[in-house]
């Protein structure tokens, strides 16, 4: 791919003996090939008479069409045919002439302002092409390309939990406690490097077992109500707590974070709110005389409690109220005091300064969310004697079993001004969440989990034939091997149901079943049915793969997950391949909630947003950069690509589109007025500041070092991840940077100018560094900024071919022009995320043809997944000879 | 004195087994017969990422051996068991080099590591390095005890993105490889590792249940190796390797559930706590609890080798816990920035700390005649040198430990430079009972570990 930034004199480092310049453009010196490789010129079989016949047939065509463009002056596509008319080059290196095959078998050239070739000129060249290199045209075609053959994939561990959700209803993430899943290519569905080791597969035998359990008798959960966990948030950015149930750290003192539970029921929730007063230590003052309580002093203290909140149904409605006695009207404060003489104030002096604190500042409100849903409120004023870290508010929750959000807050420190110097308006409260503990389940559900409908779709209990057994397993087998069973692996599992079902019950011999199920290759590896070579059928006789695979292809691109009721309908109809029945299929998968998949896992890979796990600005010089802020970042670039999927947009506005989503604190840390509060909401942008995902901060973040920005790293982060076009890594042996004295008044821009003077640097940095320049007006944790230092900033750059890029509007100009280049690149990756192996060469002709659907298409992200659903590497494989 | 059988041993003792084991338990697993051969040689690697600085690293001395007594800043730390380890110099891990296929050192290294071999340029596609020397090792021993391996890290592997310049993650996320194109990736829960060690703590506690559901795992198992054993019919290509891999795991677990039941060696009780099943964000924290189960899985001789990978090549983490809040990775691109290299001396100083640690649990743990660290070949070390210039020659090696007497340490050793390390892994194997003739680009085996 050639993009037009791409450096003229760059290559002479790679020293490539005799080959001509613009060969060794196109064979990959900067264009990455699709397998993400360098490539060297192979030596090809170039005859006397071959080189007669090129002389000949092929010279006047290149002399007379193609030297129009490519020729030393304009150098189109970095490609110069001039050398070979001078008989300066020479012929050996295939890759490329195969390059000018593709073209012209694809007819991307001669561009269409030229016109055609006539057809005799282009057969000649087609011909001494194949013959030379031993190229077939076929090969570029994307009616005959090879589709390719991906490896049976092993569920990586998103989508195991998600199978084992869809499957069985078991909401548990067994697999967050596998090994991390290898990757390739950038993600981590790729069939190769998914391996299994020995631990691996111990841990798929736990799993089966848990899972098999939940499904069918409901998850394990103590007999009697306890403290079932302890969340406790950092105390602060660099908090390293050995061990526990750690939750991110939040300068406005917010705890939130997300908890299983095991069962519906209703839980208890306890939490301590305390402050930082005076050095910032911890006030808690809980001592066991505390807890013991003398007479407690009501409407002391943090005040009298609000009035108990109406509670909502949280979770989407299946929680409830609880009215019991500690539900809502809850007194933390006051209780933990001893009465009694001591030194100090009398009790009207006491009651008078207590008073006069409390009216110093507005009551700070602090809210309790479940899922987002509000649960408990309380107005939580000024406390000369900080009561309120004494003792616990208390919430019960009728909950379903599952995953739920908490979040205890005080949603009006989202809008203060700056979070480091005056978290607590007063300047003095500094709230904060110490811990909350769950206690729970009190009145669990007697009724069977939510998957037990799914397993047992016939009989009731006590009432099970062995025709109902056999049904259940059938259903089953069906559904978590993506296929109907053979007779063969339905009789094992049936063997195993009347085995066990002579020692336990019938549901126990089901559970143990499925245990086999979760256990079987069938389940764990997405393995598509072989078709061998035969006499009749080379290798390079593909077949279209069946509607079943079809389906498992859809789903786990689309939703990381088993294929649903609808599409194995579809399949067993063995109607999914059809054209109309495909596309209706994938436009509604696309619009199923599973769909947030493709931000989870294709957009987090393909931006490299997960390395924000493990790679945080620096805490010293980015104060206000907590992790709540972090994962605000996070979650407008994740909001952002929702967008983009959901509204069916143009792919091209992730260069620019003038709009995102953010909350008070981001919105204020961004400069954008008018947006309060915790909750994220849509926010219309100008453009100037921010658009796009380049402007964004998490991205802007994850392409610096901790304490300071890398216009490289920003450069080689837009190149790779934007345009596909990244610079070959430094040479071999690379020499260490010899910075010339140029003192501590130097400037980054400096530096890197002395940098780029040595030649050998300057062939890549001539690329990345002015791209980087363009972003200097955001610091390394995304904030906008216009001095470094003491240094002026200067956000003006130029490219090797002389255009100049200002700032980062100027940058986003230029990504527009290559908005080709960007489609292109942006369907490679969710081509290869969505086969599950990397591109070859032979899927080129067909990746051609999805960008150009996608472009046909406006740019809809729909368009471009119907493209990739269409082709054929999607719906064909070839053969294998089987042994 | 009589054999006792282990289970005897736990019946005497109630719940708790005492450690260290008694003398008459040997040979339980094991099969030798002379007395002075029945304690097992156990061994390990501890590998830190990223090189190290090695000016303030390496001792002094010229070629040969020198002993070992004024240590530099960072191996300082090793002053107290001066006698207890080698230093070795002049090592270099070829494999690593770019040999024709450009950058990617990081990516390289670690994967040729302990297989000495140059891995194949891939992000994913017929990925390709050797079998590793520990798991030589296992293959060989494997049987005589519960687990032939445990691979441990201190680390998560790198999830999605890119790892190092076309080269697939699997590369740097694992030390051991059971094949050239299995990975082992390495267990970083520590509760994980106890579980494996010492049973699931939550489990069926009725012994009647507890059975019938082991029977029913047979069965389990038997199922899925019909279905398994039919898909390979079916497939060809690379599936059918992946098939293989599986039949492999299922295999393994199958022998280790025979192998207890005809030893009737019923599960251990845990001479520790069970770990929090968080895993601590405090690195400290994390690799000393992962080191407490490495020893005790020697202890308790359930295990003889174990591989821990502390940090994964091209680590981003930070330490707070020393006041680092830079990337490890990006300060060992230092280019001669002195602040810089001085944050690396101190994540060096820092890790070294954790492997004297090991050394200390290893020490007071009686094992025959002497310690388990007298039984033990420990390695600590990394696949680069300098982090900065990626240099994979003059790498640095600690070998601790005495290998039951056949190993002498005390000393510093400086072999010719661009002595393939895979030359050591030869003498350790010969140290483990395993002669192996040839591992990836060794040349022999390295001379003068055990001269008096």
């Amino acid at each position: 791919m050639t993009i037009g930034l791409l450096p003229r004199g760059g290559l002479a480092r790679r020293k490539l003996p005799g080959a001509l310049v613009a060969a060794a453009a196109l064979a990959g010196a900067y264009v990455v090939t699709l397998s993400g490789q360098i490539t060297a010129p192979p030596t090809a079989a170039v005859t006397a008479a071959s080189t007669d016949e090129f002389k000949q047939q092929v010279l006047p065509i290149l002399s007379e069409t193609c030297m129009t463009c490519h020729n030393g002056q304009e150098y189109a596509g970095q490609l110069n045919f001039e050398p070979f008319l001078q008989a300066r080059a020479d012929l050996r290196g295939s890759d490329l002439w195969s390059k000018v095959l593709e073209k012209l078998v694809t007819g991307e050239m001669p561009p269409a302002t030229m016109g055609p070739l006539p057809a005799e000129q282009t057969a000649a060249m087609i011909g001494w092409i194949e013959r030379t290199y031993g190229l077939s045209a076929r090969t570029y075609d994307p009616a005959t390309a090879d589709p390719g053959r991906v490896t049976a994939r092993r569920l990586n561990r998103v989508e195991y939990n998600n199978t084992i959700r869809d499957l069985l209803g078991v909401t548990l993430k067994p697999a967050d406690e596998f090994p991390v899943d290898d990757s390739g290519y950038g993600f981590d569905n790729i069939g190769d490097v998914l391996t299994i080791s020995p631990m691996l597969m111990e841990k798929y035998m736990r799993a089966a077992r848990t899972v098999s359990k939940a499904a069918v008798f409901g998850e394990a959960y103590p007999s009697k109500p306890t403290l079932l966990i302890k969340l406790q948030p950092k105390k602060d950015q660099d908090d390293l707590p050995a061990s526990g149930n750690v939750l991110p750290f939040s300068i406005r003192g917010a705890l939130y974070g997300t908890y299983h539970f095991p069962v519906d029921g209703e839980y208890e929730f306890r939490w301590r709110y305390v402050n930082l007063r005076g050095g910032e230590v911890v006030v808690s003052n809980d001592t066991p005389a505390g807890r013991a309580g003398g007479a407690a002093r009501p409407g002391r203290g943090a005040g009298a409690p609000s009035a108990p909140q109406p509670v909502p149904n949280a979770a989407a409605g299946a929680a409830a109220a609880v009215p019991a006695p500690t539900a809502g009207a809850v007194a933390p404060a006051g209780r933990g005091r001893i009465s009694g003489p001591r030194p100090g104030p009398t009790a009207d002096e006491q009651k008078a300064r207590d008073e006069r604190a409390r009216r110093a500042v507005g009551p700070e409100l602090m809210v309790f969310t479940l899922d987002g849903q509000k649960i408990y409120d309380f107005a939580v004023e000024g406390n000369n004697d900080y009561d309120y870290s004494r003792g616990e508010s208390i919430a019960r929750v009728k909950l379903t079993a599952g995953d739920h959000a908490l979040r205890i807050s005080w949603p009006g420190l989202a809008d203060i001004e700056d979070a480091t110097s005056q978290y607590g308006r007063d300047g003095r409260r500094k709230l904060y969440v110490d811990y909350l503990d769950i206690h729970g389940p009190f009145t669990p559900s007697k009724q069977p989990p939510a998957g037990f409908e799914k397993i047992f779709v016939c009989g009731a209990p006590g009432k099970y034939s062995d025709a109902c057994a056999r049904q259940i397993v059938e259903h089953l087998a069906l559904r978590a091997y993506r296929r109907p069973p053979t007779s063969q692996e339905l009789q094992r599992l049936l063997t195993i149901v009347r085995n066990v079902r002579k020692l336990d019950s019938f549901e126990e011999a089901i559970r143990v079943a499925i245990e086999a199920v979760l256990m079987s290759p069938n389940f764990l590896f997405r393995a598509e049915q072989d078709q061998p070579v035969t006499a009749d059928a080379a290798a390079s006789t593909p077949y279209r793969i069946s509607d079943y695979e079809l389906a498992s292809r859809l789903s786990y691109f689309l939703w990381s997950s088993m294929p649903d009721d609808a599409l194995f309908l579809a399949a067993k109809a063995g109607r999914l391949h059809e054209k109309a029945v495909l596309a209706a299929e994938t436009s509604r998968m696309l619009g199923d909630p599973r769909a947030a998949s493709l931000v989870d896992n294709f957009g987090e890979q393909w931006l490299n947003l997960r390395l924000m796990d493990r790679k945080k600005p620096d805490t010293l010089k980015f104060r206000a950069v907590d992790d709540e802020l972090l994962d605000a970042m996070r979650t407008e670039t994740r909001m952002f690509l929702t967008a983009i999927i959901r509204e069916n947009r143009s792919v091209l506005d992730l260069i620019d589109g003038k709009f995102t989503f953010a909350n008070g604190p981001l919105a204020r840390y961004y400069g954008i007025p008018g947006v309060q509060g915790e909750d994220f909401r849509r926010v219309a942008l100008d453009g100037q500041q921010r658009s796009g995902l380049v402007t964004q901060a998490s991205i802007l973040s994850i392409s610096s070092y901790a304490t300071r920005t890398s216009p490289v790293l920003r450069g080689k982060w837009v190149l790779d991840n934007l345009l596909g076009a990244g610079p070959p890594p430094p040479p071999d042996g690379i020499p260490a940077l010899v910075t010339k004295d140029l003192g501590t008044a130097a400037s980054m821009r400096q530096r890197l100018e002395q940098h780029r003077a040595d030649p050998t640097c300057g062939a890549c940095h001539n690329q990345m560094d002015p791209i980087g320049f363009s972003l200097e007006n955001y610091d390394a944790a995304g904030a906008w900024r216009l001095k470094d230092g003491n240094f002026d900033i200067d956000s003006s750059g130029t490219l090797p071919n002389g255009q100049q890029i200002n700032g980062a509007s100027g940058l986003k100009v230029t990504l527009r022009r290559l908005s080709g280049a960007f489609a292109g690149h942006f369907a490679d990756r969710l081509m290869t995320y969505a086969l599950g192996r990397g591109l070859e060469r032979s899927d080129r002709p067909a990746l051609q043809q999805v960008t150009r659907d996608l472009a046909a298409g406006d740019y809809t992200f729909s368009s471009l997944v119907t493209a990739i659903v269409n082709s054929r590497p999607f719906q064909m494989r070839s053969r294998a000879t089987i042994p | 004195m009589t054999k006792l059988s282990r289970r005897t041993v736990l019946r005497g003792l109630g719940a708790t087994v005492a450690l260290p084991f008694l003398d008459a338990m040997y040979p339980v697993f094991a099969a030798q017969a002379v007395k002075t051969a029945l304690r097992p040689t156990r061994m390990a690697f501890l590998y830190v990422p990223n090189g190290i600085v090695m000016e303030d690293w390496t001792p002094a001395g010229g070629l040969g051996a020198t002993p070992l007594v004024e240590l530099p800043r960072i191996s300082s730390a090793l002053a107290p068991y001066r006698h207890d380890v080698m230093m070795l110099t002049g090592l270099t891990s070829n494999g690593g080099r770019a040999l024709g296929d450009g950058a990617g050192d990081h990516g390289r290294a670690g994967a040729a590591y302990l297989t000495g071999v140059h891995p194949k340029k891939t992000s994913g596609k017929d990925i390709q390095a050797g079998i590793s020397m520990d798991q030589i090792a296992a293959q060989h021993l494997e049987g005589k005890t519960k687990f032939a391996s445990l691979e441990l890290g201190c680390e998560e592997g790198i999830q999605g993105g890119n790892c190092d310049n076309g080269y697939s993650c699997a590369y740097s996320n694992s030390l051991a490889w059971r094949s050239p194109t299995s990975p082992m990736p390495p267990e970083v829960r520590p509760r994980a590792v106890f579980e494996r060690l010492f049973g699931v703590v939550d489990d069926e506690p009725d012994p009647k249940r507890r059975q019938r559901l082991q029977s029913y795992q047979r069965s389990v198992l038997d199922v899925v190796l019909g279905d398994a054993q039919s898909l390979k019919s079916t497939l060809g290509g690379t599936d059918r390797q992946k098939v293989d891999e599986y039949l492999f795991a299922i295999r393994d677990i199958e022998k280790r559930i025979q192998q207890a039941e005809r030893n009737h060696v019923p599960q251990m009780k845990a001479p520790m706590e069970a770990p929090s099943s968080s895993v601590p964000t405090d690195f400290t924290e994390h690799s000393r609890l992962m080191l407490d189960l490495l020893t005790l899985a020697f202890q308790t001789d359930q295990t003889r080798i174990v591989t821990v990978l502390m940090g994964i090549e091209q680590s981003p983490r930070n330490y707070p816990e020393i006041g680092i809040t830079e990337g490890h990775h990006g300060l060992t691109h230092h280019q001669g920035d002195k602040a810089k290299i001085e944050k690396v001396r101190l994540i060096n100083e820092y890790h070294i700390k954790q492997f004297t640690y090991l050394l200390d649990k290893l020490t007071a743990i009686k094992d025959g005649d002497g310690t388990l660290l007298d039984n033990s070949m420990i390695v600590y070390g990394s696949a680069l040198a300098d982090g900065n210039a990626h240099q994979h020659d003059n790498l640095p090696t600690v070998l601790a430990g005495r290998a039951g007497g056949r190993l002498k340490p005390g000393r510093h050793i400086r072999y010719a430079n661009e002595t393939p390390i895979a030359n050591l892994y030869l003498s350790m194997l010969d140290r483990m009972g395993v002669p192996v003739d040839r591992l990836g680009d060794s040349s022999g085996r390295l001379e003068g570990l055990s001269d008096v």
